[in-house]
């Protein structure tokens, strides 16, 4: 669920833009430097940036007995790399905002903020930080998944009370009033994705060893990764 | 093909310039967020729904569709400002003047979002994505953006075929069978976003793909008129807003 189009007062919807900007020229930068080394890569970053954006037009069956749709942040981050993120998750923000009427523009920097730079970013700082303690790969995958999510709709908890603050009790009423709608009720659905994105790494390690070793999450030479079936050198990064 | 994306293509202004259309829809949302709630962006929506239905030609049933999606975040969101937390009236109470914030909020999201619907309903991606490395945008990151919009068709059509062969299959019928379904589901699509991008990288390659993707743009110029005419309308919508604020003493 993204900010919709014209929510955030014009003030905050440029202070995001800014807060955004420089992690998307970086990611920018990052891209463009692949592309130039590597020319073949914008087909294959495209595919990426479609994967992302069919990924979150799934429907995703929640705990709750609702319905709700992926983010990918988190399985895009452990694939893809947070910078790499930041652009794909701002063309396909672009892309959602114009092709489907979710989001917008006006609040397109707030909407990357929370789901291009802070939900990759706290996913894959998760998933590397428990692969660092040797925690099973679909153990941080889920980890990594569910911070995504969860991190996700916080930021975006956050973003509505600083703009919205409430009456009575200031930025933390509303922080609790937004929180209450958009992070709580997410926790059983980041349980999903976070179930979801560990099934779709098991297929992926199962099916496509040699697309994982390209984008750098399973590396040839090192330690049997558990689970990734056997005769295989691969392991997780 | 997406609804809107479709309609786009089918729109009566579908061969005017990207800026044309720009200069009226974008700059109707910018109104809408930046002029008084009331009677500003009541303006706006007002204005904004008349051009849609009547010279743009959106369909009002298409428009609908693509419309509720963002009221339903916004009136979600809105509900939030009717109470406040803390307070003389115990833990939850009704908020002072929390009905006019709420009506203001809505008033303000529907006018914005119908100003990018009338950008986006008539403005097909393929028109707008290559215009956008003479904006300054980087031409890599629009090559990535190009075979995105390209491949999501594909991809979306991919995976409706799935389903349906999922749902032939009985692979909804149960909890389980739909958790498994999903997730076959989303790495299927991983693995054909892959495979297309391997087909297609050998199929250019062997046309001496140099890195740069090269699609043809319909030709179409700026319309000072048509530019000069959406700057007048939002000029007016400005001033008759400032007027209507301030009642004459």
């Amino acid at each position: 669920m993204h900010i919709a189009e014209g929510f955030l007062p014009p003030a905050h919807a440029v202070a995001w833009g800014v807060a955004s900007a420089p992690f998307v020229v970086h990611g920018v930068r990052s891209l463009t430097r692949e592309v130039r080394e590597h020319p073949e890569s914008t087909l294959l970053l495209g595919a990426s940036g479609a994967f992302t954006f069919v990924l979150s037009a799934l429907k995703l069956p929640s705990v709750t007995g609702s319905c709700s749709h992926p983010t990918g942040t988190g399985l895009g981050a452990i694939l893809f790399r947070p910078p790499i993120m930041a652009v794909l998750g701002t063309i396909t923000l672009l892309f959602q905002a114009l092709l489907l009427a979710h989001g917008g523009l006006t609040t397109l920097g707030a909407n990357v903020f929370s789901m291009a730079i802070v939900g990759p970013w706290t996913g894959y700082a998760v998933y590397r930080l428990l692969r660092r303690f040797d925690v099973p790969l679909m153990v941080t995958v889920f980890c990594g998944a569910f911070a995504a999510d969860l991190s996700t709709y916080c930021v975006t908890s956050v973003q509505l009370a600083l703009a919205f603050p409430d009456p009575g009790s200031g930025f933390l009423g509303a922080l609790g009033k937004f929180g209450s709608i958009f992070a709580v009720t997410q926790i059983p659905l980041a349980v999903s994705e976070g179930l979801l994105t560990v099934f779709v790494m098991r297929l992926l390690v199962q099916s496509s060893k040699g697309e994982l070793t390209r984008l750098g999450v399973l590396v040839t030479g090192g330690r049997p990764q558990a689970g990734a079936g056997t005769g295989t050198e691969a392991v997780a990064r | 093909m997406l609804p809107i994306d479709a309609a786009a293509h089918s729109s009566r202004w579908r061969r005017r310039h990207p800026v044309d259309k720009a200069v009226l829809g974008l700059g109707l949302t910018v109104l809408a967020v930046s002029l008084p709630p009331w009677p500003g962006a009541a303006l706006v929506l007002l204005t904004a729904l008349v051009v849609l239905l009547g010279p743009a030609g959106v369909p009002a049933r298409r428009l609908w569709r693509a419309y509720r999606v963002p009221l339903g975040f916004c009136a979600t969101g809105a509900l939030t400002l009717l109470v406040q937390v803390g307070g003389p009236d115990g833990f939850v109470a009704p908020a002072d003047g929390g009905a006019v914030r709420a009506g203001e909020l809505l008033l303000r999201t529907s006018a914005a979002s119908l100003g990018v619907l009338l950008f986006a309903f008539t403005t097909p991606m393929s028109d707008l994505l290559p215009r956008l490395v003479r904006a300054g945008v980087p031409a890599p990151v629009v090559d990535v953006a190009l075979v995105t919009y390209r491949m999501s068709f594909l991809l979306l059509d991919s995976v409706r075929r799935i389903r349906e062969a999922q749902a032939a299959r009985l692979g909804h019928t149960s909890r389980a069978a739909e958790w498994r379904a999903l997730a076959g589901l989303g790495a299927t699509a991983f693995v054909r976003a892959f495979d297309r991008a391997a087909r297609l990288q050998a199929g250019l390659a062997g046309r001496g793909y140099d890195g740069t993707l090269r699609v043809l743009v319909p030709e179409a110029r700026v319309s000072v008129r048509f530019t000069a005419g959406s700057v007048a309308l939002l000029a007016a919508l400005t001033v008759l807003t400032l007027v209507l604020e301030r009642p004459p003493t």
